[in-house]
Formats: structure tokens, sequence, C-alpha cells
């Protein structure tokens, strides 16, 4: 227990409360969204709806989930946008990725407290947050546009899903099994140091400054 | 007459349904130029329906109502037009045409909220209706209304009970001039071939079947006698089962299963072959020097 206190003591602080909680209101709300969408393109996958209660009311959850779903990524986005912009070092380390996807980490430039990788997911999925909230709006109430608008729509909202969705392929495995010790930092707020340092080494080198 | 019940289509299911029993494709014949737009037919698609009035106002025209409803199946349209120097007044019977190739079916992510018997009649089955309202952004004739309380959309069904039983559709029965008829296709087909030849010797040259290939022929059929001036009518030219945004979303989710799948499998063999993060320093190293 004592040893357990020692070693939590010397971990690094990486993620407040809010933005944890943020993150898993975003994270639950979107495969929720994510879940159902494809129950709804799919109709092998159509079963899926028992995940909200059937299909009847998956279709009338989807669209609330989908509104705290845009809360979050409202509130993400506010949190977190001025860490995200993309520095010179960032491209530098953009441009080795395919070092850092074979841990290779001699020839992986040092990055901030974000990579150029997590800030590139960060740009992108905010701006798929417009798309869904846009066309989904006009899906949520389709009696106010034509059947062109609506098909439109629906091709928009799918669109934004599949990138969503693909991006979400490698964030889940980047953030669990391919680096152990990240997962942690995103349900307790902490992190190691050889974590930090191996992973975000110009962060830890500004913490350690302050 | 029978097999109404003998299911050709199902929404959201693979594979055709079998057709255990076989029957005539009907088909419902509109002659425009018989119409004299008493609009007894409307009373009667409510009554046979139990479909409740609703209120309407004078706007100007003969039409009842503005637009079709969920509880409004059945609506005349009266397009007052000018060509030729001459007022042409022009009817239309808007509701269902049930397609051969029901766009409303291949949209619906429900299984089973919309069937297309044997028979020809595209029927929607509220109770698997879940209200995302997909069948709107497939139907090229703009005809399924969404009803906000029941959260379910509606549309004519060609009175399927009352065809099941070997009647015609109330429409049918209760229009005094023979304007609109019924029977087996093939048979719809060669009698508006016939009205159309009448009207051209009466010197509507243009008149015309519209029984569009696109959707693959429809069960509800028009004899226009301005064949040339389809879109007066609110009739389009050229509908189709599968419109452009759709045609193009049934491709990026084709694309899009294998791209996902691809992601998983990509993600799998990196897990499979670089593996883990297995680096000393990576997570057990809790000393706070910084060494770079």
């Amino acid at each position: 227990m004592e040893a357990r206190k020692n070693h939590a003591h010397s971990e690094v602080h990486r993620f407040s409360l809010a933005e944890r909680l943020v993150h898993w209101l975003v994270g639950l709300t979107f495969v929720l969204l994510l879940l159902t969408g494809l129950a709804f393109s799919y109709p092998p996958l159509f079963w899926l709806t028992v995940l909200l209660g059937g299909g009847p009311t998956a279709r009338v959850l989807h669209p609330w989930i989908g509104v705290l779903f845009t809360g979050g990524v409202v509130a993400m986005f506010w949190i977190w946008m001025r860490d995200m912009f993309i520095s010179r070092s960032d491209v530098v380390w953009l441009k080795a990725v395919r070092h850092y996807a074979r841990h290779d980490k001699e020839n992986v430039p040092p990055a901030g407290k974000y990579n150029g990788g997590q800030k590139i997911f960060f740009w992108v999925q905010s701006m798929l947050g417009v798309v869904f909230l846009l066309s989904g709006l006009v899906l949520w109430f389709p009696d106010s546009s034509g059947s062109t608008t609506l098909a439109t729509m629906r091709f928009l909202h799918y669109a934004g899903a599949l990138g969503a969705g693909l991006l979400l392929i490698p964030h889940i495995y980047l953030g669990t099994v391919a680096f152990p010790g990240t997962l942690r930092g995103m349900l307790h707020g902490k992190v190691s140091h050889g974590w930090a340092r191996t992973h975000h080494p110009d962060w830890q080198r500004d913490r350690a400054e302050e | 007459m029978h097999g109404s019940l003998a299911i050709k289509r199902i929404s959201a299911t693979p594979g055709t349904a079998p057709g255990i029993r076989t029957g005539p494709e009907f088909a419902k014949l509109v002659d425009i130029a018989r119409c004299i737009g008493c609009k007894g037919c409307e009373v009667a698609c409510k009554e046979w329906n139990e479909l409740g009035v609703e209120p309407t106002e004078n706007f100007g025209s003969y039409q009842s109502h503005r637009d079709l409803s969920p509880d409004t199946w059945l609506l005349m349209r009266f397009n007052e037009v000018e060509f030729d120097n001459e007022l042409h007044w022009l009817i239309k019977k808007d509701a269902c045409l049930h397609c051969e190739e029901p766009g409303c079916l291949y949209a619906c992510p429900a299984p089973g909220a919309i069937v297309q018997y044997q028979n020809g009649i595209v029927d929607f089955n509220q109770e698997n209706c879940i209200g995302c309202q997909y069948c709107v952004t497939g139907c090229p004739f703009d005809i399924p209304r969404f009803n906000s309380r029941t959260k379910k959309v509606y549309k004519c069904n060609m009175c399927v009970d009352r065809v099941d039983a070997g009647l015609e559709p109330a429409c049918v029965k209760t229009c005094p001039t023979e304007a609109i008829s019924w029977g087996i296709k093939t048979d719809m087909v060669e009698v508006a071939g016939r009205k159309v030849e009448a009207l051209r010797a009466r010197g509507f040259q243009h008149a015309a079947v519209y029984d569009p290939p696109g959707v693959g022929g429809t069960h509800m059929m028009y004899v226009v006698p301005l064949g040339d001036k389809l879109s007066e009518y609110d009739l389009p030219a050229n509908p189709t089962a599968s419109p452009r945004p759709l045609a193009a979303l049934n491709v990026m989710k084709k694309v899009g299963s294998w791209l996902f799948g691809a992601g998983i499998l990509g993600a799998v063999l990196h897990y499979l072959t670089v593996g883990p993060e297995t680096a000393p320093n990576a997570d057990n190293d809790n000393s706070p020097i910084v060494d770079r």
C-alpha cells in the first residue's frame, strides 16, 4: 500500500479531471452514435439498435446523444485548442512517423505535450464534428427540406462517420495495447516519467524547467 | 384474385422473399383526360382507410389541401398553367405509384418496415418502421409523409386489404367517370395504349402513358393528355429508384466497409508484427530525471 502510494506520487500529471470527463463523454457518445449509425446504414448490423432499446427508440435517441456529443466536442475544442496548434517541430515529427510506428525511438523527433498525429486527429475530428452537427440537424428535422437535400445530408453524415470511425481505430489501438501506459493517463490523469520522457520529451523538459 | 400477402421484397433483408404463392400483378390506371375533378376518390380513400379529416383553407385553387400528409394519402392536384395563349387546368392524382423498383424500400434500413407484395403493391408496415424517413430520400415522387406524433411514415397502401379480398381499391370503386380503372397490369397497359390512341385521334398528339422505366414501371399508371408537359403535372420525366446522392452513398458504404475492415486488419497486423512498445523506460521507469 505504502509502495503504491509512493509510486503514484512520482508520476507525471497529464490530464485534469475536466479533460478526462470531457474525453470520455465524447468517447462514449461517439461509440454509441457510431454503432447505431452503422445499424441504420448496414441492414446486417440493424441488430445493433438493441444497444439503445431497439430500432424506433434508437432512432429517437441517436440525435439526442448527438447533442451530448456536440456539447462534449465544443468543450474539448475549448480546452485543448491552444495546445493543438501545429508547430514546425510537429511537421518534423510527422515526417518521421514511420519510425514512431516501428518503435524506432532513436529516429523519432521529440514531441511536445501532443505529437503531430494527435494534433491532426484533434483538428480533423473537430471539423467532422461540425459536419455531423449540420447534416445531423437537417436529418433530425427532415420535414424542412426536400428529398435531394436529405439524401445529400445522408451522404455527408455517412462520410463524416466513415472518417471519424477510421481515425478511431489508430486512436484506440495506439492509446491502449500499442503503447502500454498511455491509457492510464486518460483514466487516472497520470503517466509515468518514463512514458512521458519516451513519448513527449519536450513536454517533460518544459515541465522540468518550470 | 389472391396472393396480395405473397411477399416479393422485404426492406433491409437480403435476397428476395420466396414466392410461395404466385398470381397476377395488378395496376391502377388513371386517365387524366376523363377526370372531372370531383375529388370523390379523396373522400373514398379517407373513408376506407379511416384517415382523419384535416382542416384546410381556401388558397385560390380547387385543390382540397396544399399537400399530402400522414392522414392524406391521396390528393388531387389542380395545376393552373398558361401556355399556347390558353389556360390549362392540369389534374394529377397524387399518391403512391407503387413502383416495381421501389426506391423507398431500397432506402429503408428497418427489416420488414416496407414490403412489396407479389401483386405489385408496396406497403409500409408501421410496426417495423423506426421513423428515420430514409424512404423519403429514396422516393422519386415525394410521397411518404412522416407523422411526428406516432414517429412513423405513411402513404397509400393501394387498399391492400380490399385487394386481398378480391376488391378494387376504394378510389377506383368510387370514381363516377371511370377515370380510375383497375386490373391486371398487362391488361391495363393495353387499355392505356388504346386510350392514348383515342386521345391522339382527338388532337392530343402528345398523349402518352406514364409508366416510367426508371423505376421498373409503376402499379399506378397515368394516361397523360399533354405528354410533353409532364413537369406541369408535377410528374418527373425520368424518375429513378436510386437518386444520385443515394447511389453515391451506396458506393461509399461499400468502400467504407472495406476501409474499416482494412483499418482493423492493419492494427491487428501491426500488433502481431511490430507489437507493443516494450522499451524498459517506456512505462515502468519513474525516475524524474530528464535526460535527453
